[in-house]
């Protein structure tokens, strides 16, 4: 294998499983500091009997992201060493900080989950507070090194080199603000859907029980909250990437041809040999109306930029539809969802419902996942925007095929290892094991 | 002399022996319960099973720690190390990796009454694999045989692998076997402190036999490194770390475990002290010195600053964690009351 092709195909794999368990990481401890608040709050033991039954699980999957964290990180060096070299002053500040935050999570969640019999449970609630705080930092402060290449700041290039650094520039890059408030806010929405497609898998297998309703309202009422703050700040990210990053928003949209009055094509295979997408569904002017706010605005298509500085549509656009898809098939199923509680002022026990619920939860991470393609392929070729391609800043080691076969297999075996535990059938997460049992009405 | 580039390399010294402080008892409680023998081996591998479990994530964040300060205070360090180092690299991650999902599977398994022996044999072989090729790793960069020519890196294979660096994986190795049986003494009692007071004191003499085998070997292997080593500071480093490491001996014998856990630390400080020294003012021997591999000043300040910001918030969280699971290794108990006989 071409070795660019190889060290792509690792960092995107590697990310790609990381990205799973480091979101998981920033939306659990969220939910674990609301249910033991409303715990200590009430008095009612059987929320926190809820956060505790989510720690096993929550365990497992936190090791998966602190082991896989630390590949990501050495993969930097393996893969890029060129692109380090040149951009590790500018992105280390981010990631130093991000080291400390990471460092608080993973204090606070071991005194959360190991000491239960050894901390009093107002401390216990007091841990879940930096943990959350710390979860969500980490996450703001690496999407910082992503949004610097995305818009490479605090620099000025002489002969080839960054001088003149202004490291708290490059921090607080442009791109940093939205794209940090919009990857937060998706890991609270994906966290969320996925923590409540577990119960309802759980409520469609046996009696619905009220430890199970008030995870799943819990859940859905985390995942909601996000939702439509997720789909504001996904505007924001839009408009901007608009005036910043011209061709990544043509990508995106699947977007040819520079006019004025431009459509927005929802669906279909853009085709770049005719410049035509097909089978898409096309609203007139609503895309000028999106990036600038004005119906006749000019949108610079992929014409506007030489083709080799520009991004594929094939591998952005699609999965832009697919966020923006998976967005509106959540707020479908949470509308639904919190329409019954209404009326009913309980958690509808209709398995319609509860099935619709169970499809929707995977979407929140589909929908974090092509969103993270979105931005990655959208960038392409660049590895830092305008200034080093993906090309130029690949290891000059020849054997990078072996290490992908080396970290896939190590990412298969860990995966078959989790499932195992997971997916056996007496004792999924969030679920109990026969030993123990809270089926009881509060 | 105390310039920024000297401090950031400071900060990456106190990081590699953090990691062998923490991270190292942690890889030797691993290698301790691959070769838990004896009436008691189950009562071994139980007490480090459990002394591990609350503070492994935390303890490997020290790695992190290390290679975030690699690229930010020394980019042009990091790029050359991380590509003539990547196959020693790629074999300890794998090893990380597998030990760490090992160890969480186990736990998992064992909270609802399960365990896998292929998960455990896994945690183990990868415990001994991990710091042994870490170690390698780490002595390649004194070495001699990472060569620059220009910026570039002159590339082979196994260039990691000498008499000089296996040496060097098997001191490594030697550190976390010797460091998780002293750090158990204090908190074990009756026969299973004994248990853990005689491993100690045997992988210590291990430990002295595999330091010392390595001069005569870098004398032949890695010379630079050999001539560096006598120089003042590096001798005196040496030096104080034989004082102290004897000094862990005696105070193992006279059974004064909290004291010996200390001067044990300081041993593991003062060998890697030594060895930090030895190679200054490079960061890798010869080829590219601290100064060299440095960023630019901007970065380095900034990096400098958020240091002791972080320190502030990180040193009393870490107290409070190490406290709370002090004592007892069994965290299902509460804090400093000891198993029972009769329970």
């Amino acid at each position: 294998m071409d070795n660019l092709l190889a060290a792509r195909t690792l960092m995107g794999v590697s990310l790609a499983f990381h990205i799973i368990y480091a979101t998981i990481g920033i939306g659990l401890p969220l939910m674990l500091m609301i249910a033991e608040g409303i715990a200590l709050r009430t008095g009612n033991d059987l929320y926190h009997q809820l956060a505790r039954r989510w720690v096993r699980p929550a365990g497992l999957l936190f090791a998966i992201g602190a082991v896989s964290g630390t590949i990501l990180s050495f993969e930097l060096g393996f893969l890029w060493p060129r692109f380090m070299a040149f951009s590790g002053a500018l992105i280390g500040l981010a990631f130093t900080i991000e080291g400390f935050a990471f460092f608080t999570e993973a204090i606070f969640l071991a005194l959360y989950i190991y000491g239960e019999k050894r901390l009093s449970r107002r401390a216990l609630f007091l841990c879940t507070i930096p943990i959350t705080i710390a979860a969500a930092a980490s996450a703001a402060f690496v999407i910082s090194a992503n949004g610097w290449m995305n818009t490479p700041s605090g620099f000025a290039l002489i002969n080839g080199v960054p001088a003149d650094l202004h490291p708290l520039r490059a921090l607080a890059n442009p791109a940093w603000a939205h794209e940090a408030v919009h990857g937060t806010f998706a890991a609270y929405v994906a966290t969320g859907f996925a923590v409540a497609g577990v119960y309802a898998w759980s409520l469609l297998r046996r009696d619905d029980i009220p430890y199970q309703k008030q995870a799943l309202t819990l859940a859905l009422a985390v995942g909601s909250f996000f939702l439509p703050l997720m789909f504001l700040t996904g505007d924001w990210a839009a408009s901007f990437v608009a005036r910043h990053q011209k061709p990544k928003l043509a990508a995106m949209e699947a977007h040819f041809t520079t006019m004025a009055g431009a459509p927005l094509v929802i669906g279909g295979w853009p085709d770049p040999a005719s410049g035509q997408v097909r089978y898409a569904v096309k609203i007139p002017k609503l895309l000028s109306v999106l990036a600038h706010r004005d119906p006749n605005s000019v949108v610079e298509g992929l014409d506007a930029f030489p083709a080799d500085t520009a991004p594929d549509p094939r591998l952005v656009h699609p999965f832009f539809d697919l966020m923006v898809g998976s967005f509106f098939i959540m707020a479908a199923v949470s509308c639904w969802f919190w329409w019954h509680r209404w009326l009913d002022r309980d958690v509808p026990g209709e398995r319609r419902l509860v099935r619709a619920i169970l499809i929707a939860s995977p979407f929140g991470m589909i929908a974090l996942e092509s969103g993270w393609f979105v931005t990655e392929f959208g960038r392409q070729p660049w590895i830092v925007q305008r200034h080093m391609t993906v090309a130029q800043g690949v290891t000059s080691h020849p054997d990078i095929d072996l290490v992908l076969a080396a970290f896939v297999t190590v990412y298969v075996l860990m995966t078959i290892g989790l499932l195992k535990l997971l997916l056996r059938p007496a004792s999924a997460p969030g679920t109990e094991p026969p030993k123990e049992s809270f089926h009881v009405d509060p | 002399m105390l310039t920024l580039e000297n401090l950031a390399a400071l900060a990456l010294h106190l990081g590699l022996v953090m990691y062998a402080l923490f991270g190292g008892a942690d890889f030797g409680g691993g290698i301790w319960t691959a070769l838990a023998s004896g009436p008691r081996a189950k009562e071994q591998r139980d007490g480090l099973f459990l002394a591990i479990g609350p503070v492994w994530e935390t303890n490997h964040v020290w790695l992190i720690f290390m290679v975030v300060t690699l690229f930010t205070a020394f980019p042009k360090g990091f790029s050359v190390l991380f590509t003539a180092l990547l196959v020693p690299f790629v074999i300890a991650l794998i090893g990380i990796n597998f030990r760490g999902a090992a160890f969480a599977f186990r736990h998992f398994g064992r909270e609802i009454g399960e365990d896998v022996p292929l998960v455990a044999r896994t945690f183990e072989i990868a415990s001994i694999v991990t710091p042994f090729t870490m170690g390698m790793a780490v002595t390649a960069i004194a070495s001699g045989r990472i060569v620059l020519i220009g910026n570039q890196v002159q590339l082979t294979m196994w260039g990691w692998v000498s008499p000089f660096t296996l040496v060097g994986g098997v001191v490594g190795s030697a550190i976390c076997a010797y460091l998780a049986p002293i750090y158990m003494t204090v908190r074990t009692e009756g026969a299973l402190q004994e248990d853990f007071r005689r491993r100690g004191m045997a992988t210590a003499l291990a430990l002295g036999i595999a330091t010392t085998l390595e001069v005569p070997v870098a004398m032949a292997d890695a010379p630079l490194f050999t001539a560096r080593l006598l120089r003042s500071w590096p001798l005196l480093f040496v030096s104080l770390a034989v004082v102290s490491g004897l000094t862990t001996q005696l105070l193992l014998w006279r059974r004064r475990f909290p004291a010996a856990q200390i001067m044990a630390g300081g041993t593991v400080l003062l060998t890697i002290t030594g060895f930090s020294a030895a190679l200054y003012p490079d960061l890798i021997i010869g080829q590219l010195t601290i100064a060299a591999a440095a960023a630019p000043l901007p970065a380095l300040r900034a990096f400098l600053a958020v240091l002791p910001i972080g320190a502030l918030i990180l040193v009393p969280s870490l107290v409070y964690l190490y406290r709370t699971f002090s004592g007892n290794p069994d965290f299902q108990l509460p804090h400093h009351v000891h198993k029972d006989k009769d329970a």
